[in-house]
């Protein structure tokens, strides 16, 4: 029997359905208009996502997430490896742009409001994508097991130890025990590995189905004005327009990782006392100032307390905001337009302050 | 916009390929480079990546077991004047590459841009409707 290429494909074609999925991308439009500049900001985090996919798979080859083994692993990475710190580089790096493209993005949809009727599950799911991010972020930054590390995951973790009820139990879970052990950098490595990995393509894949389903939104004045926004083939006019940008920023973070690799400390040492100017990572700094400036105790209960119910308050609000900014055109909307831009300019200040 | 396709495709398949390369040409057995490292002259392994990381100590081995613990700071280094020749030819090939990789990107766009104006594929309004050289094209 003669298989020629053609036959091949089309094999391929009948069981997976390519060339209705192929069609359909012929057919996807992006509309354009003066905030198009945004939509970029989507497909830039999966580029993002999938250099830390293969960063971390080549850094999990030589990790060993144990109390002797997991400082000196990425010593001997670091040390022993061809490029090995350069890889650990490129894996940070290319988290910290993540994290800053996620909050861009999602700092964009909420000025331009696009997470109006019909959107709002889309928005919910983005949320969900933001915090499992920093909780990437959180989880791996204990990993290089040096002081700095420690005492941050112990700053980290004892925070929600102020919630009423459930604060010690979802602390003690964490860390898989009251102290911050080896029992938490296995507990840590396994979310960072496993657990979050799969969370994340969870939510992601819903994520895109949503943006498919829904198409892409235009701003709110042509959408109240009925009018027709002029509109982009998918295939190829808006996918080679990411491609210049996908590279530009490939090579950004490349040269980022190489200018300014990350160190490594010492081992950290479960007995010592916390190093001086202990601080997470940049994206957790204005909360941790927000820690800060309450007081120890607030009448009959502790500042911290205070603190972390503001602080949930504001998640919930964020996460809630397509229910309640859900006259957009109104005042109401304008009003919490400029709740947005006070929340920037509040975390740019308290992350500053926090530097300091 | 056949040429321009093809350009754009092998430029992409290179700059897939040399990081590949690149690593192989670098790839020797930990223990090899470990001894080069200790073999370097000092001046070669305080060769460091960034401008920021002078004033700290140079890279050194991790601790084995029964060795006394590492107390110093580890600071990323090249491991030898080879490989930061290597580093800086990947990333002068690497922005060399993405300009050009970008410049046959733009034509690419720009035609794209002309054909879906001129509503090369619609069937009704097509350029091309009734010109039996054109038949096929595109479908």
């Amino acid at each position: 029997m003669k298989i020629d290429l053609k036959t091949f494909l089309a094999w391929f074609d009948d069981r997976l359905a390519v060339t209705p999925l192929v069609k359909y991308m012929t057919k996807k439009e992006v509309p354009q208009h003066e905030h198009s500049i945004w939509y970029y900001t989507g497909s830039s985090i999966l580029l993002f996502l999938f250099i830390q996919i293969v960063t971390g798979i080549m850094l999990a080859f030589y990790y060993k997430p144990t109390l002797e083994g997991a400082n000196a692993s990425i010593a001997r990475i670091m040390t022993e490896l061809p490029l090995g710190w350069l890889v650990r580089s490129v894996h940070s790096w290319s988290a910290t742009f993540m994290i800053a493209i996620v909050m861009v993005h999602m700092l964009s949809i909420m000025l331009t409001k696009s997470y109006r009727k019909p959107r709002e599950v889309t928005w919910l799911t983005g949320m969900m994508l933001l915090v499992v991010s920093m909780v990437f972020g959180f989880t791996g930054y204990l990993l290089p097991w040096d002081d700095l590390s420690l005492s941050a995951t112990k700053v980290g973790t004892n925070i929600p130890a102020a919630i009423p009820v459930v604060g010690r139990w979802v602390t003690q879970f964490l860390r898989g025990g009251d102290d911050v052990t080896g029992d938490t950098l296995t507990r840590f490595f396994l979310f960072h590995v496993c657990i979050l990995p799969l969370v994340i393509f969870a939510i992601l894949v819903v994520h895109i189905l949503l943006v498919q389903k829904e198409g892409m939104s235009i701003p709110l004045k042509e959408e109240i004005a009925k009018k027709t926004v002029p509109a982009l083939p998918f295939w190829p006019n808006f996918i080679l327009r990411e491609f210049i940008i996908w590279l530009v920023l490939l090579g950004t973070v490349l040269t980022v990782a190489l200018l300014f690799a990350p160190s490594l400390g010492p081992s950290a040492d479960l007995m010592a006392a916390a190093p001086e100017g202990v601080k997470p990572e940049w994206y957790f700094l204005f909360l941790f100032q927000t820690l800060k400036i309450f007081p120890a105790n607030m009448g009959p209960v502790t500042g911290e307390f205070v603190a972390v119910v503001i602080i949930m308050v504001g998640i919930i609000g964020i996460f809630v905001v397509p229910f309640l900014d859900n006259k957009p055109e109104t005042k109401k909307g304008r009003f919490f337009t400029y709740l947005t831009y006070f929340g920037v300019i509040y975390a740019i200040a308290f992350s500053i302050w926090s530097l300091l | 916009m056949r040429g321009i396709r093809v350009w754009s495709i092998l430029m992409m398949v290179s700059l897939v390929l040399a990081p590949l390369a690149a690593a192989a040409g670098q790839a020797s057995p930990p223990s090899d480079k470990a001894g080069v490292q200790a073999a370097a002259p000092p001046g070669a392994q305080q060769v460091k990546p960034a401008a920021r990381q002078e004033a700290k100590p140079a890279a050194k081995p991790p601790a084995k077991k029964g060795e006394e613990k590492r107390t110093e700071e580890i600071v990323p280094a090249y491991s030898d004047i080879k490989q930061r020749s290597a580093v800086i030819v990947f990333y002068v090939w690497l922005w060399l590459s993405i300009a050009v990789l970008a410049y046959f990107l733009r034509l690419w766009i720009k035609e794209a841009d002309r054909v879906y104006k001129a509503k090369y594929y619609e069937p009704e309004e097509s350029p091309r409707k009734g010109n039996p050289m054109a038949a096929g094209v595109g479908e």
